[in-house]
């Protein structure tokens, strides 16, 4: 085991958790906030769909489902920044046997 | 014995021969085999098995006759069953899958370090997941009852016979594969109907992009007959009551046994991530189809059942006025049927399709084995969550903690078949209407799991003392209000018992809150257990230093 500084890891578990912080509030919007406005956003509509409608049959759900890939595309791509996938640790390891 | 009869046996029987199959082929050999399927399931599989798991009798047969009979207000349940995946994936299964333990309980109790906890949590998750499967086994029983031409009785024990026999060998291992197997065949017979609907009614073979045109013309009919239009809000409850379910279904979805318990079957947190991703994808075909179903069918219904004279009805009508599940009274003697006149049970939308849009004997017996995978994997998941909280947290971990591994093994086989045995029988006479009894499920899991859970994980302040008051007073005021507004009319801006997990949830996250801080603070390896779960595996968290893991 080797220490890591705790700034870095700080840094990953900021970085994690606002991520996170944004991806619920997108969640939040595309859920409560438009059921909240249903009625006056029922005036214009997506393929012939009113607005809340579509949202709370196809938008919502889509959205959900999008932000769940990015968020774990995101964190794929953050561990790697950090160094921590367990490839990158395995190459590191390698080069101090050498 | 005519055609559909053999068509409907053919289909199920081959179904549950692969199911069966595939248990066998994957007999589980140690308890992490029997309890977590050995952490060796693949994140796109793992998100299939959720899928097979978490869809219910409910989801397949209620959900679009739900949207159907509410219009918008039933969108409650479609958002509300798949947001609960956002907070369960960001905010829950990575980090419980790192603290690494067999079940819920004993996170709770481990976290806390509070055998009580650990007690009332295996207490909570018999009391929802037996719940819960009631209403699976009666559901089935429904299906092979009508399907095989038998009575529900003997539909129901056939059930419970099938799912006892192959979650008993399997365990979590067996019932994995199995439950992709039962996804796979309950999302076919979900999307074949509602695709061959779309063409008939829109020449489109894409239902998701097509039933907005059937939505237009329903306004213009709902118009005509000045009956509250379909897609206009809150006509079936207030605007509260629509966002209290909502978060109800949300929290509880993030708290449920049964349904965490398939995060702990992935290696890594970032397979957690991923299996959550995949999970929604998979779900999401069913609940993206669920709208399109309701607007095709409340359509025909509409236009080819009401309005037309009562002799001249279409003939599938028949059956399902025999079952008492549609009732067509006559009310102002007029000869024809009006649309006001026409009392349709949720349950027969879906399973009525294949008639309503004459579809043949085989999209009928498919129709069936589907409702059959998604009855079954449900069940067969919550008989798992059932007996490990009671072989487990209550046999292991407080009675006999020096039990071997065939004992604890053992004692598991025996508690499934006896959690099935006993669910079957109360299913023969249930105690409410099933998605009645499930909402309920869901507002106990909202009160009592997911704020332990959510504050177990977030805030390490968090003590034993202020979980065990919280679990305690999350069940009690989820429970007085279910009561309350059930029998007693009590309602607060309108939400009723459906909603109740709302102040369920708030409820436990403050007494948790000042309770803990108004006792000491857990120990410092507590502490430092919860800073741990900030990072990935390969980081660990010690005496306040930061360490990055040796490869193996």
């Amino acid at each position: 085991m080797r220490k890591i500084d705790p700034d870095k890891a700080n840094a990953y578990y900021r970085i994690r958790t606002t991520l996170i912080c944004v991806y619920l509030s997108i969640g939040f919007l595309v859920s409560f906030v438009v059921v909240f406005f249903a009625r006056a956003l029922s005036s214009f509509s997506i393929m012939g769909i009113p607005f809340h409608y579509y949202m709370g049959s196809q938008g919502a759900i889509l959205t959900f489902i999008i932000l769940l890939f990015v968020n774990a595309k995101v964190s794929d791509m953050i561990d790697k920044r950090f160094g921590i996938t367990p490839e990158q640790m395995n190459e590191k390891d390698q080069a101090v046997n050498q | 014995m005519d055609a559909q009869f053999i068509v409907s046996l053919v289909l199920i029987v081959a179904t549950f021969a692969l199911y069966i199959g595939i248990a066998v082929y994957n007999k589980a050999r140690a308890t992490s085999d029997f309890y977590v399927a050995s952490r060796g399931v693949p994140p796109v599989f793992n998100g299939m098995a959720i899928g097979a798991d978490w869809m219910s009798a409910a989801s397949f047969i209620g959900l679009a006759g739900t949207v159907m009979i509410l219009g918008y207000d039933g969108l409650a349940y479609i958002m509300g069953w798949t947001g609960g995946y956002l907070l369960l994936t960001f905010l829950l299964a990575p980090q419980l899958r790192k603290y690494g333990r067999y079940t819920v309980p004993e996170f709770i109790g481990d976290r806390y370090n509070s055998d009580f906890a650990r007690l009332i949590a295996a207490v909570a998750t018999i009391i929802i997941s037996f719940t819960y499967s009631i209403g699976q086994l009666s559901g089935s029983g429904v299906v092979i009852g009508r399907l095989l031409e038998v009575n529900t009785v003997i539909g129901t024990l056939i059930g419970v016979v099938l799912i006892a026999f192959y979650s008993a060998l399997g365990g979590m291992k067996g019932i994995t594969w199995t439950q992709v197997a039962q996804y796979l065949v309950l999302i076919i017979a979900y999307l074949i109907p509602v695709i061959f609907m779309a063409m008939q009614l829109t020449q489109n073979p894409l239902p998701w992009l097509s039933y907005g045109e059937v939505i237009s013309e329903m306004k213009e009919i709902d118009q005509e007959l000045g009956i509250s239009e379909y897609v206009v809000p809150f006509t079936e409850g207030s605007k509260w009551q629509f966002i209290a379910l909502m978060f109800t279904l949300m929290a509880g979805t993030a708290g449920l046994p049964h349904v965490i318990v398939r995060f702990y079957t992935v290696k890594t947190m970032k397979a957690a991530r991923w299996s959550g991703a995949w999970a929604l994808l998979f779900i999401g075909l069913l609940y993206l189809s669920a709208p399109a179903y309701a607007a095709f069918s409340r359509f025909i219904l509409m236009t080819e059942v009401a309005g037309s004279s009562l002799d001249n009805l279409p003939a599938w009508t028949q059956a399902w006025v025999d079952t008492g599940r549609l009732s067509l009274a006559d009310g102002n003697g007029d000869g024809i049927l009006q649309w006001t006149e026409l009392v349709i049970s949720n349950d027969i939308v879906v399973m009525a399709t294949p008639e309503i849009a004459n579809l043949g004997v085989f999209v009928i017996g498919l129709m069936a084995a589907g409702a059959m995978a998604a009855a079954l994997s449900t069940a067969g998941g919550l008989m798992i969550a059932i007996s490990a909280a009671l072989s487990h947290d209550i046999y292991y971990r407080s009675i006999n903690p020096k039990a071997t591994e065939q004992k604890r093994l053992a004692v598991g086989r025996i508690t499934i078949v006896l959690a099935t045995v006993i669910a079957g029988l109360v299913a023969l006479n249930p105690p409410g209407a099933i998605t009645q009894i499930v909402a309920w499920a869901f507002a106990l899991a909202s009160g009592t799991f997911f704020p332990a859970l959510l504050l177990g994980v977030w805030w390490k302040r968090s003590n034993g003392a202020g979980v065990v008051a919280g679990m305690l007073v999350g069940l009690g005021v989820t429970l007085a209000y279910i009561f309350a507004a059930k029998y007693g009319g009590f309602t607060i801006l309108g939400i009723i018992d459906t909603g109740a997990g709302v102040f369920g949830a708030t409820a436990a996250i403050l007494t948790n809150v000042v309770v803990s801080l108004l006792t000491p603070p857990p120990s410092q390896k507590i502490q430092d257990e919860v800073t741990d779960l900030r990072y990935p595996e390969q980081i660990q968290y010690k005496n306040g230093e930061v360490w990055l893991r040796d490869v193996k």
